[in-house]
């Protein structure tokens, strides 16, 4: 079965996977640890969707050595944020985050596409986009509503 | 479209050329493209098998490209494929991929390699060669592994 995971790094990995648990409710499903007790490489999931985590100075193990940075490290700037997909209770979930910690950058709120979204910054600075579907539109749909031209190959 | 539960997105000074490498690099298919009407792409979705990445661009305030620093980024994505991880990686190779790690065989049972794209964003693709328990990666790979926190 294809997957794709995306993979977060992480100044701290171990805390990192501690406040996603507590969070967002992720679980974790690997931990590889040296005899240091140093993070190698971790995988949490969360329904059928997977993360991976890594420690960024020493994720060379599965993805290659030494630009792998915290957002933390890099005056919060980011290449990629990950979004997951809820199947219900989003207001709820952003409740929770807020609750343990979590910087919310948007507050839920429903989106022309037919999704209710929220955003929210965990405590290295990585973005985490959270969604619920609320309708079924068609592209058309959607267009209308935004004004936007959806094309659907490049 | 259906919508997987977890996906990234990823950005770059140049959108438009990252999904037409995605596409002939790695076979993934450009789904759906919101077009900013300046060159730029406001959202777009390349799928492979059901699964996929957002791609978006060019990156404002606190979005860089790997190529805005120094080629650091702060993710990375791994994608686990059923069969044929060589052939990919010489397809990959071929539409200008850097290979950082040739294909190779590792002590948890997969077969890896990883690659930079043209924008520095790292990727990563696997295949398993065998399913181990975590006692035996533990054994071969001299970890401690463990299946929860």
């Amino acid at each position: 079965m294809p997957s794709f995971t995306p993979v977060v790094f992480y100044r701290d990995p171990m805390a990192a996977l501690k406040w996603l648990e507590r969070a967002f409710g992720f679980e974790t499903s690997l931990l590889v640890t040296d005899d240091k007790g140093r993070v190698g490489h971790a995988e949490m999931s969360f329904g059928d969707g997977h993360i991976g985590v890594g420690e960024e100075w020493g994720a060379a193990e599965l993805i290659g050595p030494a630009k792998m940075r915290s957002p933390a490290s890099l005056d919060n700037v980011g290449t990629q944020f990950t979004r997951v997909a809820l199947e219900d209770g989003i207001d709820q979930h952003c409740a929770r985050a807020e609750a343990a910690g979590a910087r919310i950058t948007q507050r839920p709120a429903d989106q022309f596409y037919g999704a209710r979204v929220y955003r929210a910054l965990d405590p290295e600075g990585h973005v985490w986009c959270f969604d619920q579907k609320i309708s079924d539109l068609s592209l058309a749909d959607m267009e209308k509503a935004s004004g936007l031209t959806m094309k659907t190959s490049l | 479209m259906d919508v997987p539960p977890i996906s990234p997105l990823i950005f770059y000074r140049d959108p438009k050329a990252a999904l037409a490498f995605l596409e002939r690099a790695f076979g993934f298919e450009t789904r759906l493209l919101v077009d900013d009407g300046q060159g730029g792409v406001i959202h777009s979705e390349s799928a492979f098998e059901g699964h996929v990445v957002m791609v978006s661009g060019p990156p404002s305030g606190k979005w860089a490209s790997p190529l805005d620093l120094d080629g650091k980024r702060t993710g990375s994505v791994h994608v686990q494929v059923p069969a044929g991880l060589d052939a990919l990686c010489g397809r990959a190779r071929a539409a200008g991929a850097r290979i950082e790690r040739e294909p190779a065989d590792q002590p948890y049972g997969d077969r890896v390699f990883t690659c930079l794209d043209p924008e520095g964003h790292s990727w990563s693709f696997g295949q398993t060669l065998q399913v181990m328990s975590a006692d035996e990666m533990a054994k071969t790979t001299g970890r401690v592994i463990q299946e929860k926190l």
